[in-house]
């Protein structure tokens, strides 16, 4: 369970979030939609504890994040690719990862398996730095690092975005996998409408740091969505 | 044009976190130029006076003709280490429709307005108004005044080369070494026909020409070799070194940090920024031959202490002074993953403390000198590892620099960021083991001068946990800021 409260953040004056109350319950897979500087981006950061709250908090499974380093073992994110190593092959890195979750060599290589069509051969054993690698499919990387150890809560931002169409759909199959398989929590936020509503159970669009809707994903929510943005 | 380009950079540079640094450091940084700026001056003034007053047989201006030379090579090395190189956001001006040439001369023509450039004259004007007041010849003064001019700024395109290119620079290092070399083992004094040219310069005036001609051709191969990388190659079409992995699972056995110092070492192996500072603490290993072979500082047993200190703490000065900017590129994900946060700074102390040990087995020779030196070289290493490490640690969290791994040597990026909050740290770092040592050596002896620094290391050792949570939490305070420095490019 995430819990926003009364949750603020303001640059120089200017409100950028602006979240009374938000629950999100364990399990769910929640997107969040908004045109741009609507503050996905800032939510996430304020939940990964990146950015400091004016006001409020959010709690990460009864561990408030600015208070306490403990939500960290369980949670797992991928903003962008300042979350890659660069000097480190994709292997490394998911090593690494693994290591800071308690996972051997083995364990990770068990893991990286079953993700053979997402990878298509583009990224283990090419002796490449992940700086080296195209940004599709450094994203993928980053993604698939987030899935590592079994986090009970993943944040994405916009995962769906630089990815070739066939990454994307398969993308979609994994997650709504993931979530119908395990209890995690799933946070994305993107802006295609069409994604959010096939992966998501719960989808909240903010407007201006504000949350003007709250929909739980039926088959009418895409139509509401795009009626709602085609302003 | 022009005019645009100098409102950008007024904007980059006041707008920059960098600048946003407390009102404090600014007025030092005043009074520091002011400071030197003053001393030059005066210098410039007194030096006619002083100098006939030393050598009273010798004629002052062949006596600076003769130190000509040196003020060029320490003002080379002070520019090479110390100089910012312009930096410009090339990209965006490459596709709109600015003549290159503009760009390029622009660029150029802002690294004459470098305080490195204005000290010369500070000195040298003053010094040619007081040779004329003394009845020289105008003609040979004016000129020779400019061509110190033209000498400065020839310095000052050459060192943008030396930074830019590595083959310069070893040339250019390698033709030093060599006539260094061959002065010091009277193979071939090099420094009199040196000395006889600059005097040549004042009495010949239109040598001055030849000076400025030297300028301008640096200037032009300056500009050529610019032109040549005004090309996004390396964003375009990168150059993909392929991967040289190796086994670093020995390393296991430290433990839980092993895994944070596998990466540094990969780290430091694979980056071209790191590699360079890493040649650099290399260097330190001989600072310590400067003093322990001069007659002068055997008296001064607190300058030894200070030598015998760099001699190991090179690598722990240079790399450690710039923990955490050296994982600024990705940090945001280490303050997001399972990290804690004390964990990493200890990483870092044994990577320091490994660094240390490993100059200190180097610097074995230094027996040499005898065991006096040696036991400084000793206590300085246990200083380093016990209280230098955390002091760098505590400047790290002061410093927010976000750092470019893999670049160096380019022509539009700034590779020797100097930074002058790190210089303030510093002080505490070159002066507490020169006080440590000095005072019970004053007061008592040489022995408890050594035991006294020698024992603060492992004082330090010892209350390793308490350093690392004061610092933790140091950096715990800072962590949103150095956040959204590091996320400024």
């Amino acid at each position: 369970m995430i819990k926003t409260i009364e949750l603020s953040k303001k640059y120089g004056g200017v409100t950028v979030l602006n979240i009374a109350n938000l629950e999100i319950p364990k399990g769910q897979s929640f997107g969040l939609v908004g045109n741009n500087g609507a503050g996905k981006t800032t939510y996430f950061n304020l939940l990964l504890d990146l950015i400091k709250p004016t006001t409020g908090n959010v709690t990460n499974h009864e561990i408030q994040v600015n208070a306490s380093e403990d939500w960290k073992p369980f949670t797992a994110a991928f903003i962008d690719e300042s979350f890659l190593i660069g000097y480190l092959t994709p292997e490394e890195y998911f090593y690494f990862i693994g290591e800071l979750r308690g996972m051997n060599k083995a364990d990770i290589d068990a893991f990286l398996s079953q993700f053979d069509e997402i990878f298509n051969d583009e990224i283990l054993k090419k002796k490449k730095y992940l700086r080296d690698l195209s940004k599709g499919n450094q994203k993928k990387v980053g993604i698939i690092a987030a899935l590592i150890g079994r986090p009970e809560v993943i944040v994405l931002d916009e995962p769906f975005a630089n990815l070739d169409p066939t990454t994307q759909i398969r993308l979609k199959k994994l997650l709504k996998d993931l979530t119908a398989a395990s209890n995690t929590t799933l946070l994305i936020s993107s802006h295609d409408l069409g994604h959010v509503t096939e992966v998501c159970d719960r989808i909240v669009v903010l407007e201006k740091g504000e949350i003007v809707k709250d929909l739980i994903t039926s088959a009418e929510t895409l139509q509401e969505l795009e009626a709602y943005f085609s302003v | 044009m022009i005019k645009q380009f100098i409102n950008f950079e007024w904007k980059q540079f006041s707008r920059s976190s960098y600048f946003q640094k407390g009102i404090a450091i600014k007025i030092l940084l005043v009074f520091l130029v002011l400071y030197f700026g003053g001393a030059a001056l005066m210098l410039g003034i007194g030096l006619f006076f002083i100098l006939k007053e030393v050598l009273p047989t010798l004629d002052p201006i062949v006596v600076v003709n003769n130190f000509i030379i040196y003020w060029l090579l320490f003002d080379l090395v002070i520019r090479f280490f110390m100089q910012q190189l312009p930096v410009m956001n090339i990209k965006p001006l490459m596709v709109i429709p600015v003549k290159r040439n503009t760009v390029i001369h622009y660029l150029l023509g802002k690294t004459v307005i470098s305080f490195f450039n204005f000290m010369p004259i500070f000195i040298f004007l003053p010094f040619s108004i007081v040779l004329l007041s003394q009845g020289y010849p105008v003609v040979n003064v004016v000129c020779w005044f400019f061509a110190t001019l033209f000498l400065g700024l020839s310095n000052n395109f050459l060192n943008f080369l030396i930074n830019k290119s590595n083959v310069v620079f070893y040339v250019l290092i390698s033709v030093l070494a060599i006539l260094i070399g061959s002065e010091y083992f009277n193979i071939f004094k090099i420094s009199a026909p040196i000395g006889e040219a600059f005097n040549a310069l004042y009495s010949n005036p239109w040598f001055a020409l030849i000076l400025f001609f030297i300028m301008i051709g640096l200037y032009y191969i300056n500009f050529s070799f610019i032109k040549n990388e005004f090309y996004l190659d390396d964003a375009v079409s990168k150059k993909i070194k392929e991967v040289n992995a190796t086994d670093l699972s020995w390393m296991n056995r430290f433990g839980s940090v092993a895994i944070f110092l596998k990466n540094d070492v990969k780290l430091i192996w694979r980056n071209a920024r790191p590699k360079q500072v890493m040649m650099m603490s290399f260097l330190f290993l001989f600072y310590g031959l400067i003093f322990f072979t001069n007659k002068m500082y055997n008296d001064s047993p607190a300058w030894l202490a200070f030598a015998a200190m760099f001699v190991t703490g090179g690598f722990l000065m240079t790399f450690g002074q710039l923990v955490p900017s050296w994982d600024s590129e990705y940090y945001k994900m280490l303050m997001s993953q399972n990290i804690p946060y004390k964990k990493y700074l200890e990483s870092k102390w044994y990577l320091m403390v490994f660094g240390v040990t490993l100059s200190f087995i180097l610097s074995t020779p230094y027996i040499y000198f005898g065991w006096k030196i040696y036991g400084l070289i000793v206590a300085g290493a246990l200083f380093n590892i016990g209280l230098n490490s955390f002091i760098t640690l505590f400047g790290g969290a002061l410093n927010r620099v976000p750092i470019e791994l893999n670049v160096k040597a380019k022509a539009f990026s700034n590779t020797n960021g100097f930074n002058p909050t790190q210089m303030l740290i510093s002080l505490p770092k070159l002066f507490l083991p020169m006080f440590l040592f000095y005072l019970p050596y004053k007061f008592i002896n040489f022995e408890t001068g050594l035991m006294v620094l020698g024992f603060s290391g492992i004082l330090g050792i010892v209350f390793k946990n308490f350093f690392l949570n004061k610092i933790e939490k140091i950096y715990q305070t800072g962590k949103y800021k150095t956040i959204a420095a590091f996320g400024e490019k």
